[in-house]
């Protein structure tokens, strides 16, 4: 089934399965509901004799007066016909319903066992793998998983009312039932063309779509700044042309579509007139009565239209087969960490040690190469270096968030693979980069990590970081509604609320890897004084980027590719003009408040002139 | 072919009350009541298109009834004691010819529609957008840009499917309920009983089921985007998740929400599963052959009829099953335009004060006992101070304090409520707006840049009336020359999704190069942008530095050295002007100031 994914949506652990596997696992799934799904299956035979048996009974009625002229049987015959209807109704009526209830519970539970397996992945996965297309497997996939269900089911009813009909055609007149047996082909391959038809032009479409659409929302977000410097007219000469080019390709590609049905209609018409045709003549010479006529007429209606809708199964059954290997990959996806015990972590003292540590992310870059560094309890660590010098990478692997090569990690001296690593992580506070916040109140996102807390505690709490100002500046203190991702407060409030959600905690060990992103001064004062709370007595590894915060540490280790190669304290690394001393000139210099770019300038230019002479 | 109009003029001279900034010549005008009129405005724009549309749909309709009431007579033909095989010959032969002819009507059916749709979208989209380039700067600093958006995609495009297939389908529907009965009156008036009562409880059989689905069908999209929220939002969280592990509580949340999104799918089978107006058919059919049988042994009819009659009855199948989907899709369709409408129809509320003051300005700015706020949260109060031409001011406060607000006032975004903002002596709404604004210059936190080249998108200011050296100039002011030439096309490269991404201190400068090409006397700088790195932060302050000379500037800014060079500083706390001063003074005298440069002195 692999062929189907156009590469855009493939995965790195996607895997191709044979139709086979795929069948059977799906089948796995259904297993639990057989007796329902017998149950439908008996509805769609039931529901498909009715329907055919209708046009069968009515053509019984014409005979009757007809030929015979006998009005006995018409009673009779008007009975059935109500019945057949009352009963086709019910049979769909149990046949939707249980549908709809077994391919809800299927779907349900194979959520439930994709969201596990997404759950059970190491950020590994997460670095590989965007939100978004994680997330539309486990929703989406799985819906279009279930529809190769309702698909199997609606093609069966209609291959059975298409088979049923046209038996009963056959057993009229074999000549009749040839020429609607030539027809049927021409159909099917009608709607099969112009599905391709369709394809190739929604493909087009799709492309110079993107484009088009891209440029009218962009056009449409520039307007401010368009009024800002009143060029209303150059940017409507813009729109109005994309709007116009847009206008042309989806009247292209809508006609395409429009076509389709009714070219099929002249063809069932066709197909209909010589039916009515043959057939008069048929009654002529006598092998027909006119009322297997009238059967012929009304059930060959009833015969085109399954016929498109088997034409479009196989395209969309595949459709559906991708989106149940799309989802099997998901679950099925090694993990790469793995603990070999699951002892419980205990209250934990924050000795850190690297033992001969060997690290990469990805088979071609090393990151780490027999590294050895000892944290000491207590100690606060700031790593500094240049980008992909292995900062973050000694704080994700004390998190136990990657899987690393060779060596080991002690924690008081016990390796942390040994660790159950829900009780381990509970002992370890982790500040990421980038705060992220959780929708709900403020103080739903500090008790975020500590479920029983309650208001006491977590007001107690919040009031530590930055001695609480920050919370009086929230519309409703605690009670704040943070938004969607926290983006109903500032940069900064979002910061404090992480820290206390690590404080809450009371961590043995805290990895910080400070965010980048400026903050207004007052809130930077804040978060500073926050963060002295939250380092105090604790291990702690900061990935620095804020001059005060390396200044605060007790000891700065300085890397370059993965090495320890200077380490000390400010003043002391300062002096020795090493590769601390570049980074500061890199990194730090411009956010002491002495700094003057004018200065710099000046001093760039006069170097310049220099140069020169 | 562009028109400035003076906004006096439009109310005298157009029926439309809406002041406007700009117009197109010969623009369509439509009928703006109700989002139902303006809809069908738009749609008898074409005329011709509409009314093909509407013949072919007829005409289908009726060569569809014509195919029973053809295959009747040949019945007819057939149980004559000595039936006439030309006369069968014939028949079939016409039914050919009605079914090609239907083919072709079908056609020109679908292509008018499908035009008439495509250029709805087009045309509603067009006038959606001159609405929006005709408000005022005001509305657009209101509008949230997502929201806009929202209107001018979505809803613009759902006004398509609610022509085609929405009303399409409507139409054929009601010609193919039409011309089944009309047929059928032709055999006997005595046969229009059993359609038409059944029609009569179709309407009250489908009013109640779109009454029962609607609610389940919007819980599911409700809870189907419940699900899909928060499966994103735990793994965009995933860090904090594991690193607090509670995986235990997001699975929790996720079955909770996959649940509810089954129970809901399984309610909508149910509700869809017990689809009445099926069941009447069947019981119409039977009712409807019951009452021909009974005309024919009347002989009131004959046998012929009786068969077209049955067959007519069947092509009321077709609107019976199509009904609801159509419905749907113009209620949706409906309340898109109803959204377009109520953008269209914003009101702008400040005028452009032709006749007020114009002159150079100078850049005096005097704040006297100003107050604002929206509605009746207050959020500044009382605020006065004074700034001299040239000098630059920083204002110093949390968020939520009032910076960006109270910068706002001075090029009239807002007005204030109480007190008066002079700017060389003059008061702001005694400004004329051209004038005010013209020399007063806004860099924004957000820098928006076209997806376009570096030269376009620093001109843009002057449109196409910058000079090649002035461009150049700008940007070396800025510090953008050398990061431009260091890409290969220099100021031919093209920035955004095909281009180049740039970094938030280069999209700054680029903007701070397209303020400086229009020479503002005040200037507005809300800068946030974060430099990683002294190099770039060297560049982007003497980019700042460079704007700064010779206007007057306020300055929202992060950076400490900038706070403590700027000619006055403002600490506002809630609203209020807490107090203001040089670096020394505040260092001197205010805690919270002190508490800023704590942790460096």
């Amino acid at each position: 089934m692999g062929f189907l994914m156009d590469g855009i949506d493939a995965e790195g652990y996607d895997r191709t399965y044979s139709d086979r596997q795929l069948l059977s696992r799906i089948f796995d799934y259904f297993r639990p509901h057989l007796l329902t799904m017998a149950f439908v299956a008996t509805m769609i035979v039931l529901d498909s004799l009715m329907s055919a048996v209708l046009p069968i009974l009515i053509a019984r009625g014409l005979d009757t007066i007809a030929i015979d002229g006998s009005w006995q049987r018409a009673g009779v015959l008007i009975g059935a016909i109500l019945v057949s209807g009352a009963l086709a109704w019910t049979f769909n009526f149990f046949r939707q319903w249980h549908t709809a209830r077994t391919v809800g519970n299927v779907v349900l539970e194979l959520r439930e066992d994709a969201f596990d397996a997404v759950m059970e992945r190491d950020m590994s996965f997460y670095d590989e793998y965007p939100t978004g297309k994680v997330v539309s497997r486990v929703t989406s996939d799985t819906q279009d998983f279930a529809n190769v269900v309702t698909l199997t089911l609606n093609l069966i009813s209609q291959v059975l009312l298409v088979a049923v009909i046209f038996g009963v055609l056959f057993f009229i007149n074999t000549r009749l039932a040839l020429i609607a047996a030539g027809i049927a082909p021409v159909i099917v391959l009608i709607a099969l063309g112009f599905r391709r038809l369709a394809r190739h032009t929604t493909q087009q479409a799709r492309r110079i779509l993107a484009e088009v659409n891209a440029k009218v929302q962009e056009t449409v977000s520039g307007i401010g700044v368009a009024k800002a410097f009143r060029q209303e007219a150059t940017i409507y000469h813009e729109f109005d042309a994309v709007n116009r080019q847009s206008y042309r390709t989806n009247l292209r590609q809508g006609f395409v579509f429009s076509g389709i049905f009714p070219v099929l209609n002249a063809v069932a018409g066709i197909g209909t007139a010589l039916v009515v045709y043959f057939g008069g003549m048929s009654v002529l010479d006598g092998q027909v009565t006119p009322g297997d006529w009238f059967l012929f007429v009304e059930s060959i209606s009833l015969f085109w239209l399954p016929l498109t809708g088997i034409a479009s199964f196989w395209s969309q059954f595949q459709l559906g087969m991708s989106a149940s290997e799309r989802v099997f990959a998901l679950i099925d996806a090694e993990p790469r960490v793995i603990q070999l015990d699951s002892q419980p972590a205990g209250s934990l003292h924050g000795r850190i040690e690297f033992r001969n540590v060997t690290f990469s992310y990805t088979e071609q870059e090393r990151v780490l190469h027999n590294f050895n560094l000892i944290i000491p309890a207590g100690q606060t660590v700031a790593l500094v270096g240049h980008t992909g010098a292995g900062k973050s990478s000694l704080g994700k692997l004390v998190a136990r968030f990657y899987e690393f090569q060779e060596g080991q990690i002690l924690i008081d001296d016990r390796d942390i693979r040994t660790f159950d690593l829900t009780s381990y992580r509970q002992r370890l506070g982790i500040v990421p980069q980038s705060p992220f916040l959780f929708s709900g109140s403020v103080a739903d996102n500090i008790r975020y990590a500590k479920q029983s807390a309650d208001d006491d505690e977590v007001r107690a709490v919040a009031s530590k970081i930055g001695g609480g100002d920050w919370l009086a500046v929230l519309e409703t203190g605690l009670e704040t509604d943070v938004g969607e991702e926290g983006r109903g407060i500032s940069m900064g409030q979002r910061q404090l609320v992480a820290l206390a959600r690590v404080l809450i905690q009371d961590p043995a060990i805290v990895v910080l890897d400070e965010a980048t992103a400026s903050v207004d001064p007052l809130t930077e004062a804040q978060i500073q004084e926050g963060l002295d709370v939250v380092l105090r007595e604790r291990t702690a590894i900061v990935i620095a980027h804020r001059l005060s915060t390396i200044k605060a540490a007790d000891r700065i280790i300085v890397l370059r590719k993965g090495e320890i190669i200077e380490e000390g304290d400010h003043d002391a690394l300062m002096a020795q003009g090493g590769h601390y001393a570049e980074l500061y000139n890199t990194y730090f210099r411009h956010q002491s408040p002495d700094y003057d770019p004018v200065a710099v300038g000046m001093r760039e230019a006069v170097a310049a002139t220099v140069q020169t002479f | 072919m562009f028109l400035f109009v003076d906004s006096e003029a439009i109310v005298t001279t157009q029926t439309m009350p809406l002041r406007r900034e700009f117009s197109v010549e010969g623009e369509h005008r439509y009928d703006r009541r109700g989002p139902v009129r303006w809809v069908l405005s738009h749609m008898l724009r074409y005329k011709g298109f509409l009314f093909s549309f509407f013949i072919a749909s007829t005409v289908t309709a009726a060569l569809f009834s014509a195919v029973p009431a053809l295959t009747g007579r040949a019945f007819n033909e057939v149980l004559k004691p000595a039936p006439d095989a030309r006369q069968l010959l014939f028949i079939g032969l016409a039914m050919l010819g009605i079914v090609v002819v239907r083919g072709g009507m079908d056609i020109v059916n679908a292509f008018s529609i499908e035009t008439l749709a495509q250029r709805t979208e087009r045309d509603a989209r067009q006038e959606l957008y001159i609405s929006l380039l005709g408000k005022s700067q005001t509305f657009h600093n209101r509008q949230r840009v997502g929201d806009i958006m929202a209107r001018a995609s979505n809803d613009v495009r759902q006004l398509n499917p609610m022509l085609n297939p929405g009303i399409a389908l409507l139409t054929d529907s009601l010609m193919s309920i039409l011309m089944p009965l009309i047929f059928i009156s032709f055999i006997h008036v005595q046969l229009l009983a059993a359609p038409l009562v059944f029609l009569a409880i179709f309407a009250v059989l489908l009013r109640d089921y779109t009454r029962r689905l609607n609610p389940v069908a919007a819980e599911i999209r409700g809870r189907f985007g419940d699900l899909n929220a928060g499966l994103n939002e735990t793994i965009s969280g995933i860090e904090v998740v594991k690193a607090a592990a509670q995986e235990a509580q997001e699975k929790r949340k996720f079955a909770r929400h996959a649940r509810l999104v089954r129970d809901f799918y399984v309610k909508e089978g149910q509700v869809q599963a017990r689809y009445l107006p099926i069941l009447f058919f069947g019981f119409a059919l039977t009712a409807a052959f019951a009452h021909g049988l009974w005309l024919v042994q009347q002989n009131v009819i004959d046998v012929g009829q009786l068969v077209a009659y049955m067959g007519l009855m069947g092509i009321l199948r077709f609107p019976t099953f199509i009904s609801i989907f159509t419905f749907s899709l113009v209620q949706l369709g409906i309340a898109g335009a109803r959204r377009i409408l109520e953008m269209l129809d914003e009101e702008t509320e400040m005028d452009e004060n032709k006749a007020g003051h114009s002159a150079d300005m100078r850049g005096d700015i005097v704040f006297d006992q100003v107050s604002f706020g929206f509605g009746r949260t207050r959020m500044l109060d009382g605020i006065t101070f004074h700034i001299r031409p040239g000098q630059t001011v920083a204002i110093v406060g949390q968020t939520g304090a009032g910076k960006t607000t109270l910068t706002k006032l001075v090029n009239r975004i807002y007005d204030v409520n109480a007190g008066r903002i002079l700017i060389d002596g003059v008061d702001v709404r005694d400004w004329s707006m051209a004038a005010l604004r013209s020399q007063i210059s806004t860099i924004e936190q957000d820098v928006f840049l076209f997806s376009r080249s570096i030269r376009e998108n620093i001109a843009f200011g002057l449109g196409n009336k910058a000079t090649e050296a002035a461009i150049v100039q700008a940007a070396k002011d800025a510090q953008a020359h050398d990061f431009i030439l260091s890409f290969k096309d220099g100021y031919d490269t093209v920035i955004g999704e095909r281009g180049v991404t740039l970094s938030g201190g280069q999209r700054q400068r680029l903007a701070i190069a397209r303020a400086l090409l229009t020479d503002p006397r005040i200037l507005i700088l809300d800068d946030s942008t974060s430099a990683i790195d002294s190099a770039t932060e060297d560049k982007i302050q003497q980019a700042i530095h460079r704007v700064l000379e010779g206007r007057t500037t306020f300055l929202i800014t992060h950076r400490l050295s900038m706070i403590r060079r700027a000619d006055v500083i403002l600490m506002l706390d809630k609203g209020r002007v807490v107090d203001s001063g040089t670096h020394a003074d505040l260092m001197e005298r205010n805690a919270l100031y002190q508490r800023i440069f704590a942790r460096y002195f």
